[in-house]
């Protein structure tokens, strides 16, 4: 009997042995749960969003009437929208020139051994540890327009006259300090400079991460071609980075873009919305003017955007890798 | 520890061990204190009728964070407690910051469920569709203490729809705050507008520049349009059409162009709401338009030198008249989804009617929005200010004036509204005042063109049926 | 002379990069009349005055730490930051290792446009994401808990992590999972045997990477949770330590750098294991 048993079932017990080693059925095993989970977490809202966008929905309410395309044309009309989508792309450029080069000259030297090194790379990396909403308050105040160490300090070394011609900032000086927050120039570079601070953490670990993985033999055969220095970073090591440092590129675009706190805690989209950026102008009328249906139109413009950047950077990514 | 895993647990099954004993304990006491609630229940006369198990259960609250930390400490420690085991009702209260106050209106509009009562700072005409109409509640009210101010009918009114939105509970008077010594020196009172522009020359070169903001947040809105009012502008006229491009508008932009070009530095247009406090605070600006919190503050830093030099008036008189916003208004809703109307109902009556303690645990922040919740109105409520020993003595009993003649509500002379709640909040006055002053645009085109947005957004709240 | 120029560069950008933490570390120590000083040396302590003095000691107070620690929910918020993130942490590995081999390994061809899909993901802000995300949480009854934290933030952290993951097992040579089953191991054997012991430099940066991300991410924490007792740290600093008219900048800055240094520390012990599981760890 138990052996009949045993011979009944040691088949089928196979069988789904079998199928599990069949690739076709294994693979979408294991991707399932995860896609599962981010279409419902992530695709849900999002479809709804996009249906809220083609409606009037006001006051936090999820349903609308159906108004078409007009939450998209007339954000289009209006002058603070277009200027918080320039802006957006303005931060996102400026603060990732400045990571990509901080990044690729710091991890340069980084990889190299020197006596602190465990303690340096302790600094470099405290940014990105600290979350970005109660660092960035600590920045208002080092921004303050009355108490701001920046200002204290630039008054100190004499160089406040300058930094205000460079920024085109009237009527500055010891006693008349620049108002970090309060003109538009300065807050477009203060926001910029607190997240390329944010970002630069990350791109100069994967940039490092870039560095070693370029293989020693071509190490080698650069030495051995007497390729050094300048010579050996542009034709060596910046080809064989550049797979990684799109990653990073990537990745630094897409949090700057589509970051809220930084613009919301620092300036509010002010002085007197010069710098609004799509994801801040979105939640002022979205939620605080109350017109839902506008807010999701001015929240997917954001979409496209990246969207062609991430496709640009990819298929930039795949011609540079060294296969 | 205990306490996390509680709430996780609570979550999930209903009720925790923790809101069982608290609720046994409630009804033990209530109960053996008051000898049974139904008679109190049903004392109440009029269209609510309140039964004994609709007022068994929870009221969750959302309101901000005051500015006077002292009050949320009586508010929450004392007061929601006696009123719960008065009314067998487990109160809680949350508190957020004001300007986090409409994320999360939205977040529970959308989840469909949140607390029972909310407390906006500004009219929540926008959220109307998604509220219970509190005209029953007005009218509670009204019949014990007779009718509300005007600043509060008109923020919690739509008479399109002729309903209550919401429940206007309490407004803040907006004083300026100057010094003293400061505007001595310079020989001038800060009594009219003109004075101010003439002086702010004369105090920036003394290096106590006036502190008057053009930044987004909520000061500086509130401020901006009461300078509107002071020359004759406004939002909109009294049957609530825009009307922002008007004489009064570009007076008012002049002169603040004026003001801030003499007087002014760019950081103007950078503060938060607790910039011109701490710039005050910090004994450099000479005048800021602001509810009491900075002198307050003052009081309480213990700086007698800076606080007994503070002094407190009426907004300063423009040609026309001498009017100013509220700071805020405290208008509370219920949401159509509310767990327990009934209780949140009762909880708004009560707290009107017994509106003295907040007035004075508030330190004379909080002014209620029927006048008569303070017995004696007005002439009491100067006694109770006059009372204040900080000095100069009787420097508060000018800020019952201030709350009696000289504040009125966002939207003057018209109601505050969906359209005039959205402006609001786009800081678009602001952004006007500082354009002009910046140079960017002539006071005439600013105001034309601020028009021509005014009525694309009223044309849009229309559609929605609010207006 | 190598060492100078290096020193030279790394300098100035370590200060740049910390010099916000220290003046972080000098604030939460000091008096609101040192503070709210316009004469005051910021960089030190300083009397009343404004003056600076050698025994620094003397003008610190320990005042606003302790009241972060005992007039606010502060240890609470931690808790909650360390349960979300630890939780949020292992269900992305759950989910993200066996995609991300099976991306890497098992889906041919159409594995590379997957894993750009995945990606596709982050392009999505929050800010817009937030209102149907509070209707579902509301649905599923888990308002204001931490729940519906550890629900939400793995729909940003699985994208990004199967996508580092793929990269990373693709740089495991196939031999040796073929010995493995040559061997007799089943494939999923295989997996847990060998493979993913080989990938603990790029679990530990998925670690890393999500568990950062939880601690920093801002909207969700503050439109979910209500109340005091369920907030993370994100959401409860700003919202409890100021109150509109004022800032408790020393309590807040004592609050950034708690948990900051920490984590530093641990990110800065993983990095060179973080390194590796970027790289496969095949090369160097």
């Amino acid at each position: 009997m138990a052996v009949a048993a045993g011979g009944v079932v040691a088949p089928r017990r196979r069988r789904w042995r079998n199928l599990l080693e069949e690739r076709r059925f294994l693979a979408p095993v294991l991707i399932a749960p995860a896609v599962l989970f981010v279409v419902v977490i992530v695709g849900v809202p999002l479809g709804w969003a996009i249906y809220l966008s083609l409606t009037d929905a006001i006051g936090g309410s999820l349903t609308g009437k159906w108004v078409g395309f007009d939450n998209f044309t007339d954000a289009w009309r209006d002058q603070n929208f277009r200027n918080a989508l320039e802006n957006t792309l303005i931060i996102t450029l400026a603060a990732q020139v400045l990571v990509v080069a901080g990044a690729a000259v710091l991890s340069h030297f980084l990889v190299r051994d020197f006596r602190g090194k465990w303690f340096v790379r302790l600094l470099v990396i405290l940014p990105w540890a600290a979350p970005v909403s109660l660092v960035t308050i600590g920045w208002l105040w080092i921004f303050d327009s009355l108490f701001s160490i920046v200002n204290w300090t630039l008054g100190k070394v004499h160089l406040i006259g300058v930094l205000c011609g460079a920024f085109s900032v009237d009527g500055c000086s010891a006693t008349n300090p620049p108002p970090w927050l309060g003109h538009p120039n300065l807050a477009m570079f203060a926001i910029i400079v607190v997240h390329a601070w944010r970002v630069l953490p990350f791109a100069v670990v994967i940039f490092i991460a870039g560095l070693a993985s370029i293989p020693t033999e071509v190490e080698d055969a650069a030495k051995i071609d007497g390729a050094t220095g300048l010579r050996k970073f542009w034709y060596v090591t910046l080809p064989l980075q550049l797979p990684i440092a799109l990653v990073a590129v990537l990745f630094g675009i897409v949090f700057t873009a589509a970051d809220f706190a930084v613009v919301f805690v620092l300036t509010r989209g002010g002085p007197f919305n010069s710098t609004q950026v799509l994801t801040t102008w979105s939640e002022t009328i979205g939620i605080e003017s109350g017109r839902v249906g506008a807010g999701a139109a001015i929240s997917l413009y954001l979409f496209p955007l990246l969207l062609v950047v991430t496709i640009l950077m990819l298929f930039f990514a795949r011609r540079a890798q060294v296969t | 520890m205990a306490e996390a895993n509680d709430d996780l647990e609570g979550a999930c099954s209903g009720l925790t061990r923790r809101e069982l004993v608290q609720r046994g304990t409630a009804a033990a006491f209530s109960v053996s204190m008051f000898g049974g609630l139904a008679e109190r229940a049903f004392a109440f006369a009029g269209p609510l009728k309140y039964k004994n198990r609709h007022l068994k259960g929870d009221l969750k609250i959302m309101q901000w964070s005051h500015f006077v930390p002292d009050y949320d400490k009586w508010l929450d420690n004392v007061y929601i407690k006696r009123w719960g085991e008065k009314n067998d009702v487990q109160v809680k209260i949350d508190h957020i910051d004001n300007s986090l106050l409409p994320a999360t209106a939205a977040s529970e509009a959308a989840a469909q469920s949140g607390h029972d009562l909310f407390q906006f700072l500004f009219p929540p005409a926008a959220l109307e569709q998604q509220t219970i109409p509190l005209n029953d509640v007005v009218q509670e009210v009204t019949k014990k203490l007779g009718k509300m101010t005007d600043v509060a009918y008109r923020s919690s009114y739509n008479p399109k729809t002729k309903r209550y939105f919401g429940f206007a509970d309490n407004y803040v008077p907006d004083p300026i705050h100057y010094r003293h010594s400061f505007w001595f020196n310079a020989g001038i009172a800060p009594n009219t507008w003109d004075n101010v522009r003439k002086a702010a020359a004369k105090l920036k070169a003394a290096g106590h520049p006036v502190g008057l903001g053009m930044s987004s947040e909520l000061d500086s809105r509130m401020f901006l349009m009461s300078l509107l009012y002071c020359y004759g502008g406004a939002l909109q006229t009294a049957d609530n059409k825009p009307s922002i491009n008007s004489k009064g508008t570009v007076e008012a932009l002049k002169v603040m162009r004026d003001i801030y070009q003499q007087g002014e530095s760019d950081e103007v247009f950078a503060w938060t709401a607790s910039s011109n406090n701490q710039a005050f605070l910090a004994g450099r600006l000479s005048l800021a338009v602001n509810a009491i919190s900075i002198a307050r503050s003052a009081e309480a830093s213990g700086n007698t030198a800076l606080s007994d030099d503070t002094w407190i008036a009426p907004i300063p008189r423009g040609p026309v008249r001498r009017l100013g916003n509220e700071h805020v208004m405290g208008v509370f809703f219920i949401w159509k989804f509310a767990n327990n109307k009934a209780a949140a109902k009762k909880y708004l009556v009560d707290q009107q009617l017994g509106y003295r303690d907040h007035f004075l645990q508030s330190k004379f922040y909080n002014f209620p929005a029927w006048t008569s919740a303070v017995k004696g109105g007005f002439k009491t409520m100067r006694k109770l200010t006059a009372a204040d020993n900080h000095k100069p003595s009787g420097k508060y009993t000018v800020l019952t004036t201030i709350a009696e003649k000289y504040t009125t509500n966002i939207g003057y002379p018209g109601f505050g509204n969906a359209a005039i709640g959205d402006i609001f909040n786009q800081s678009l006055i602001p952004q006007m005042f500082a354009q002009v002053a910046q140079g960017k645009m002539s006071p005439e085109d600013a105001a034309r063109s601020m028009q021509g947005q005014f009525k694309t957004i009223f044309a849009k709240w229309k559609e929605q049926g609010l207006m | 002379m190598r060492k100078a120029g290096t020193y030279l560069v790394v300098g100035p950008f370590a200060i740049v990069l910390a010099f916000p933490f220290y003046w972080a570390l000098t604030t939460m120590f000091k008096r609101d009349r040192d503070l709210y000083n316009t004469k005051s040396i910021p960089y030190v302590y300083n009397d009343n005055g404004g003056h600076a003095h050698w025994d620094f000691w003397n003008y610190m107070t320990f005042h606003h730490v302790s009241f972060l620690f005992k007039h606010t929910e502060y240890p609470t918020w931690v808790e909650n930051t360390l349960i979300v993130g630890v939780a949020v942490v292992a269900i992305t590995l759950v989910l993200a290792l066996p995609a991300g081999y099976a991306l890497a390994r098992l889906s041919g061809g159409w594995g590379q446009s997957m894993g750009v899909a995945i990606f596709l993901v982050y392009l999505v802000p929050p800010t817009l994401l937030f209102l149907p995300l509070s209707r579902l949480i509301t649905e599923l009854d888990l308002k204001d808990t931490l729940w519906s934290l550890i629900l939400v933030y793995p729909s940003f952290t699985i994208p990004f992590a199967t996508w580092l993951l793929m990269g990373f097992f693709k740089t495991i040579p196939q031999e040796l999972e073929d010995a493995a089953l040559v061997d007799g191991c089943s494939r999923l054997r295989a997996l847990r045997r060998i493979v993913f012991p080989i990938s603990l430099p790029g679990i530990l940066t998925v670690v890393i990477f999500s568990f950062s991300l939880c601690v920093n991410e801002f909207i969700y924490a503050f439109t979910f949770t209500s109340s005091t007792a369920h907030r993370t740290i994100s959401a409860g600093v700003p919202n409890e330590l100021i109150r509109g008219d004022v800032f408790f900048w020393q309590s807040l800055m004592a609050a950034v750098l708690i948990p900051s240094i920490p984590l530093a520390l641990l990110y800065n012990s993983f990095l060179d294991r973080f390194i590796k599981g970027f790289t496969g760890g095949a090369f160097r």
